[in-house]
């Protein structure tokens, strides 16, 4: 962290003059290079230890995917769509693959549909416990880094099985998945699920119990519901200020229409609430992973689609781990979209951040703004 | 599941009814999508009125199209609804033109604060100017950025 | 030495310090030498080996892979890799995928603020030669074009097998290496 005085004001620390607007504030730079940052900059701006102001500065991470996907055909581009979110790969190959079928016309079969929604909601708890795991790094816990990522190899393991991939599967393609089940997936899935939730409880009590936690994530960093919605915030942020949209819910798509599933809320929109809606979905996807694979119906899991992009435009979106994941996509006819316009969650949430730090003391910084779950490479893209 | 347009036809319905001569087209074109274009110096009234009277509280994104060989930008707002949970899944395509050699709209930061970042992307990757806009600064690109506005149409990669 | 100097100082101190300059600096070369003999050698550099710190600097998305590889399965501890936030403590910069030119500026910065020795392993193949965004307009080809790379661990993502193995070969690397390296 580096510290620069405002630009305006000559001299903060010799004889600081009270009546100066700005007199008393200091600029700080945080990041890139910080552990309580990521891949980007906030410029904070103090009175004290309290936040006046956090702009954040993104792009560290920007690729140019947009660009990229245009001059690259809808096959070869699904690895570049899945890198923005690596941990999260197969929500935002969902919303690509949803763009292209919505054109396309294609309709997935029933077996393919179901494997879709179970990739996907094992994605979600990966990528939920990959940021648990920071965020105990960020409270200085370092059993909660730990734990999750440990239990995250779990549905590793399981992904590696049925796509052959750790983390970037490239698993959906249009009219389908690319691979079956493996034999004997369903036992060990219901197995290792099973003891997940019960690690689950373990969590609750060494972490989300404990005042380490708790006197810093309750009540700070509030967003209220009215701000939520307004800054157009999506996913877990805005479903931890009370608001029940979750467009599996909302849009079913793929199975999600035929199975029963819960969305949690939390009323209070502090720290504490959004990481509680993040548990909460963790419990509710590993109660899905159990249902897909107890519902699975039999027959095909892809259909033959072509490689191309018919004339017209589409509107693919999912709810992926941090909010919705859309395409905008138009077509010409080619096996190129001509635009294909990519709107992560995490991109949506960045106009959050401001709001979230506003008020909150500079130690809280990492904790509350991280309870965004705000991936900056998925923002950047 | 409901698989009748009715819904997407009220709201064309109404919208009609109401901007009578500033609304150039209004299409649901499948299911929960309605596209809606409008003159750029309308947009606001237009938003305003989507904002207002039909819940639609939240911008899901803005995206910017270069229709080089119609020379014309395309700025769509994609509009959602969060408090209206009968409309949750319908995405309204706001839609103006602008013409390429001189690309200005008019911002809607006022109606909806969450379309600032969108709109300060499109600046930079499009050279699209948003009057009212309050931080019309580079957002993802490189401070000193000296190159074309990269998203645009004629900019070729060296491999392509 | 002094003689060469265009104006000669009077000031006797001065010329103590100019001889002594000159001393210290002959007597620092043996000092080098006999430090890079093989068993003080073996020590310092056995010292370096275990305790390679990594600044907390993710470039891209292959931080995730790194991240795992420093969780509980793989634990990167265990070969004295422990992430650390304090610049001059650190002596390795992993960079994890791509680089952006907006980053790259920042990493060289940072480079250049670390303490000697220092080590950069690239991760992944945008870090080594652009990967999947080789023709992107805002990245970077290879961490080569400013920095010089020891480890190159290709992948995409790598796993954290393939960072292990990395750093081991970082470490074989460090074995026999010279304990000051030839400026």
């Amino acid at each position: 962290m580096t510290t620069t005085d405002k630009p305006t004001q000559e001299n903060t620390l010799g004889s600081p003059s009270p009546d100066e607007p700005g007199a008393q504030t200091l600029t700080l730079s945080v990041g890139p290079q910080h552990s309580g940052s990521g891949h980007m900059r906030l410029i904070v701006e103090l009175d004290g230890d309290i936040i006046l102001n956090a702009q954040p500065d993104p792009g560290y991470v920007h690729r140019g995917i947009e660009k990229i996907i245009e001059l690259r055909n809808i096959i070869r581009s699904i690895p570049v769509i899945e890198r923005p979110s690596i941990i999260d790969a197969s929500n935002l190959n969902h919303a690509w693959v949803r763009a292209i079928e919505e054109l396309q016309g294609v309709e997935p079969p029933a077996r393919g549909q179901y494997l879709r929604c179970l990739l996907n909601e094992m994605n979600r708890i990966m990528s939920h416990l990959y940021w648990l795991s920071i965020y105990g790094v960020f409270l200085g816990h370092t059993t909660m880094f730990m734990w999750p990522l440990g239990d995250r190899e779990l549905f590793i393991d399981l992904a590696e099985s049925l796509t052959g991939a750790r983390i970037t599967y490239s698993y959906l393609v249009p009219g389908g998945v690319r691979r079956d089940l493996p034999q004997g997936f369903a036992e060990e899935a219901i197995k290792r699920t099973e003891y997940f939730e019960k690690r689950l409880d373990e969590y609750e009590n060494i972490f989300f119990k404990n005042p380490l936690f708790t006197s810093r994530a309750k009540g700070v960093g509030v967003l209220s519901r009215q701000k939520a919605i307004e800054l157009g915030t999506t996913g877990p942020t805005l479903r931890g200020s009370g608001v029940d949209a979750d467009l599996r819910k909302d849009e079913p798509y793929a199975a999600y229409g035929e199975l029963d599933f819960k969305v949690h809320t939390r009323p209070d929109g502090d720290s504490y609430s959004r990481v509680m809606v993040h548990v909460d979905e963790m419990r509710e996807s590993s109660q899905l992973i159990r249902q897909i694979l107890k519902k699975l119906p039999s027959g095909p899991v892809r259909r033959k689609a072509p490689i191309v992009v018919p004339r017209g435009e589409a509107y693919g979106r999912v709810e992926s781990a941090r909010g919705e994941c859309s395409f905008y996509m138009i077509g010409e006819g080619g096996d190129k979209p001509y635009r294909a316009r990519y709107i992560t969650g995490s991109y949506r949430n960045m106009a959050a951040i401001s709001a979230v730090l506003e008020g909150v003391r500079l130690a809280d910084m990492p904790t509350s703004w991280w309870s965004i779950d705000y991936w900056p490479v998925e923002a950047d893209r | 599941m409901n698989l009748s347009h009715e819904r997407e036809d009220y709201l064309i319905k109404i919208l009609k009814e109401n901007f009578p001569n500033d609304i150039k087209d209004a299409t649901a074109i499948r299911r929960s999508r309605i596209n809606v274009t409008v003159a750029p110096e309308k947009i606001v009234d237009v938003a305003l009125f989507l904002r207002d009277k039909l819940a639609f509280d939240h911008p899901t994104g803005v995206s910017a199209v270069d229709y080089n060989r119609e020379s014309r930008f395309e700025i769509v707002y994609h509009l959602s609804s969060a408090t209206n949970p009968d409309q949750r899944d319908i995405l309204i395509n706001l839609k103006e033109s602008v013409p390429r050699n001189s690309p200005k709209a008019t911002s809607l930061v006022k109606i909806w604060p969450g379309v600032e970042n969108f709109e300060r992307e499109s600046i930079e990757m499009f050279g699209l100017q948003f009057e009212g806009h309050p931080r019309p600064e580079k957002l993802f690109l490189n401070d000193n950025w000296d190159g074309p506005p990269p998203m645009r149409k004629e900019v070729r990669f060296p491999t392509d | 030495m002094s003689a060469q100097k265009p104006v000669q100082s009077d000031d006797p101190i001065e010329l103590l310090a100019d001889s002594l300059n000159v001393w210290v600096g002959k007597l620092s070369d043996i000092v080098h030498k006999v430090i890079d003999t093989e068993p003080i050698r073996n020590v310092i550099n056995w010292a370096r080996m275990y305790s390679l710190w990594p600044v907390n600097i993710t470039t891209a998305c292959c931080s995730a892979e790194f991240g795992a590889a420093s969780g509980a399965r793989h634990d990167l501890e265990r070969f004295g890799v422990l992430p650390y936030g304090s610049l001059r403590q650190s002596d390795l910069i992993v960079i994890e995928g791509t680089i952006t030119k907006k980053m790259a500026k920042r990493l060289r910065m940072i480079y250049d603020q670390m303490a000697i020795p220092r080590y950069v392993i690239a991760m992944g193949d945008c870090a080594i030669s652009g990967g999947l965004f080789h023709d992107s307009y805002s990245i970077v080809n290879g961490a080569h074009e400013f920095l010089p790379v020891d480890v190159y661990v290709p992948g995409c993502p790598p796993r954290p097998e393939a960072l292990e193995h990395g750093i081991i070969m970082l470490q074989e690397k460090i074995r026999s290496s010279k304990v000051y390296p030839q400026s």
